[in-house]
C-alpha cells in the first residue's frame, strides 16, 4: 500500500513538474524575462546608487539585502540546531 | 596528542597570514572580489586549521563555546539591527550615511559593516559545525 501510494504521489509531482515546464519561454529569445531591462540597469546604476565597486556585493547588500538577512539566519538557525542536537 | 614540531613552526607562520587574508577580503568586500561571506569562510578555515594542530584546548583558551556562540548571535544582531535602520531610513527619511567617494574603504555608506558582521557570522558557523562533526560537542 505504502509504495503504490509513493508511486502515485511521484507520477502527479512529476505531471505537475512538466506542465510548469511546459509553459516556459523558448530559449535565447529576445523577449524573454531573462532580457529585461534590470540586468542593464544594474550594471549601469550600482557603483553610482550604492557606492560599491563590487557589483555583486552591491546587489547582494543593498538592494537584496533582506534575502542575504534571511540566508544569515538560515546559516545561525543550521548551527543552533546542531549546538542543541549534539549537546553532550 | 602530541602534534608534529613541523606542522607547529609552520601554522605559527600561515595562520596570521590566512587570518590577515580574510580580514582583507571582509574590509574590502565593496571595492575587489569578495565579501563577507567568502572573507568568512577564509577565517573560518584558519580557526578549523588552529584547532587541527594545537588541539582543543589551545583553541578553547580564546575563542571558548560562550565567545563562539556569543560572536554568533551578536554579528545576527548587528546585521538586523543596521539593515532595519536602513530599510526605515529610506522609507521615512530620517538620515543615513551618503554614498562617498567610491574607491576608498570608508565609503558605500551601510555596506562596509553589513559584510563585518556577516563575514564573523559564516566563521563561527562553519568552525561551530566543524567542531560538532570532530568532537561531537563544542
Amino acid at each position: 500500500m505504502r509504495k503504490i501510494s509513493a508511486v502515485l504521489i511521484t507520477i502527479i509531482l512529476i505531471v505537475i513538474l512538466l506542465i510548469g515546464v511546459k509553459d516556459l519561454p523558448d530559449f535565447g529569445r529576445a523577449e524573454n524575462p531573462s532580457n529585461n531591462i534590470l540586468s542593464k540597469t544594474y550594471l549601469s546604476q550600482t557603483t553610482r546608487e550604492t557606492g560599491s565597486l563590487n557589483i555583486v556585493t552591491g546587489i547582494i547588500l543593498d538592494y537584496r539585502a533582506l534575502d542575504t538577512l534571511l540566508e544569515a539566519t538560515v546559516l545561525f538557525s543550521g548551527a543552533i540546531v546542531v549546538l542543541l542536537l549534539f549537546k553532550s | 596528542m602530541e602534534k608534529d614540531i613541523i606542522l607547529k613552526e609552520v601554522g605559527k607562520i600561515l595562520i596570521p597570514l590566512i587570518q590577515l587574508f580574510g580580514l582583507y577580503v571582509i574590509i574590502n568586500g565593496h571595492l575587489s572580489p569578495g565579501g563577507g561571506f567568502s572573507g568568512g569562510t577564509i577565517l573560518g578555515t584558519s580557526l578549523i586549521i588552529m584547532h587541527l594542530i594545537y588541539g582543543k584546548e589551545f583553541i578553547m583558551k580564546i575563542y571558548s563555546r560562550k565567545r563562539l556562540v556569543s560572536s554568533l548571535s551578536i554579528s545576527l544582531i548587528f546585521y538586523t539591527l543596521i539593515k532595519g535602520y536602513s530599510f526605515l531610513s529610506y522609507q521615512l527619511h530620517l538620515p543615513h550615511p551618503s554614498v562617498g567617494v567610491t574607491g576608498r574603504i570608508l565609503s558605500a555608506g551601510f555596506i562596509l559593516p553589513l559584510n563585518i558582521a556577516v563575514g564573523f557570522l559564516v566563521a563561527s558557523v562553519f568552525y561551530i559545525i566543524f567542531t560538532i562533526f570532530i568532537n561531537s560537542e563544542v
